[in-house]
């Protein structure tokens, strides 16, 4: 009797345990990426999802600043589509005369002395150069003089 | 005595491995894990900045003096050059989509070398050049040491000038 007790508590012992080991190296080195890659600054400019940006060796961290976005299919400021780019290249005109109108209200609004006048343009890369030309323009007219573009840091 | 000791002991027993519970482990890395997820930057995100030549820039208009002249790369879809002032110094030929910017960075280095000329570098583009194009030449000028870049247009005509 003492024997099959003893069978049985064995049995009972030796219940289904999954194999954990290799999950647990597959999670380690995991997380040994993530901790490499994790950014403590994060990025404080969340580029628009139709945008594709360009890629730049560039360095230099934005900062915020007025902001202007060329997709494919419009020029758009804070969420507000300015022009459409059908309008656009009906438009032979280098002043944009509704992105010029829009830029000026928002360059008076600005009360920060060191970014009134900063325009940072967020372009898609397929885009050509003579619709930022005419955005550049626009925007300098309204008032902006520093500008700069956001890129993608090349890895 | 001894030997009597050894052979008693049951060869299971001898041979058993402690079994490490791994449980607390893996509810960190599953707590850990999304969170890094969720906040990693997969995308560093940089800026290039420039300015406008001055008849451009309403700030600089007002200024009376005449442009002195500068070191311009032109970029179009038939040839890039290297351009001071009025004089074309170089120029290389475009075959296709293929634009030559290796060549490009290392001739705009023998001629800031040459001319001894690290101040602003004007990047004067056709309006067909995507933007990425200009991207590149303007990181091209950054990297052979010019501490400004600018930004022009340039005309489609060869013979028209920028």
């Amino acid at each position: 009797m003492s024997f099959l007790k003893d069978r049985f508590e064995q049995k009972a012992d030796s219940a289904f345990r999954p194999q954990l080991t290799s999950l647990v190296d597959v999670m380690t080195i995991l997380l040994v990426f993530l901790i490499k890659s994790f950014s403590v600054e994060g990025n404080l400019i969340t580029p628009s999802q139709d945008l594709v940006l360009p890629v730049s060796s560039s360095e230099k961290l934005p900062q915020l600043r007025t902001s202007i976005e060329i997709t494919k299919n419009a020029v758009i400021s804070e969420g507000h589509t300015i022009v459409t780019m059908e309008e656009l290249s009906r438009n032979d005109s280098m002043v944009i005369k509704p992105l010029f109108d829009w830029m000026k209200v928002v360059h008076s609004r600005n009360k920060n002395p060191k970014t009134v006048s900063s325009l940072l343009i967020q372009c898609d890369r397929e885009i050509e150069f003579s619709v930022v030309k005419k955005v550049m323009f626009s925007c300098s007219k309204a008032g902006f003089i520093d500008f700069s573009v956001l890129v993608v840091q090349e890895e | 005595m001894k030997l009597s000791f050894v052979i008693n002991r049951k060869p299971s027993e001898a041979a058993e491995v402690p079994d490490i519970d791994v449980t607390p482990v893996m509810n960190m890395f599953v707590i850990l894990i999304p969170f890094l997820v969720s906040m990693a930057v997969f995308t560093h995100m940089s800026i290039i900045e420039f300015t406008l030549p001055p008849n451009v820039s309403a700030f600089m208009a007002s200024q009376p003096q005449k442009p002195h002249p500068r070191l311009t790369v032109r970029l179009g879809s038939d040839y890039l050059g290297i351009v001071m002032g009025e004089e074309l110094l170089d120029s290389l030929t475009v075959q296709g989509q293929s634009f030559p910017f290796d060549s490009l960075a290392e001739r705009l280095k023998v001629h800031r070398i040459k001319l001894d000329y690290r101040e602003e570098i004007i990047v004067a583009a056709t309006d067909k050049i995507s933007f990425k194009y200009v991207v590149r030449v303007m990181d091209i000028c950054r990297i052979a040491g010019f501490e400004k870049v600018g930004l022009s247009s340039a005309t489609q005509d060869p013979g028209a000038g920028i």
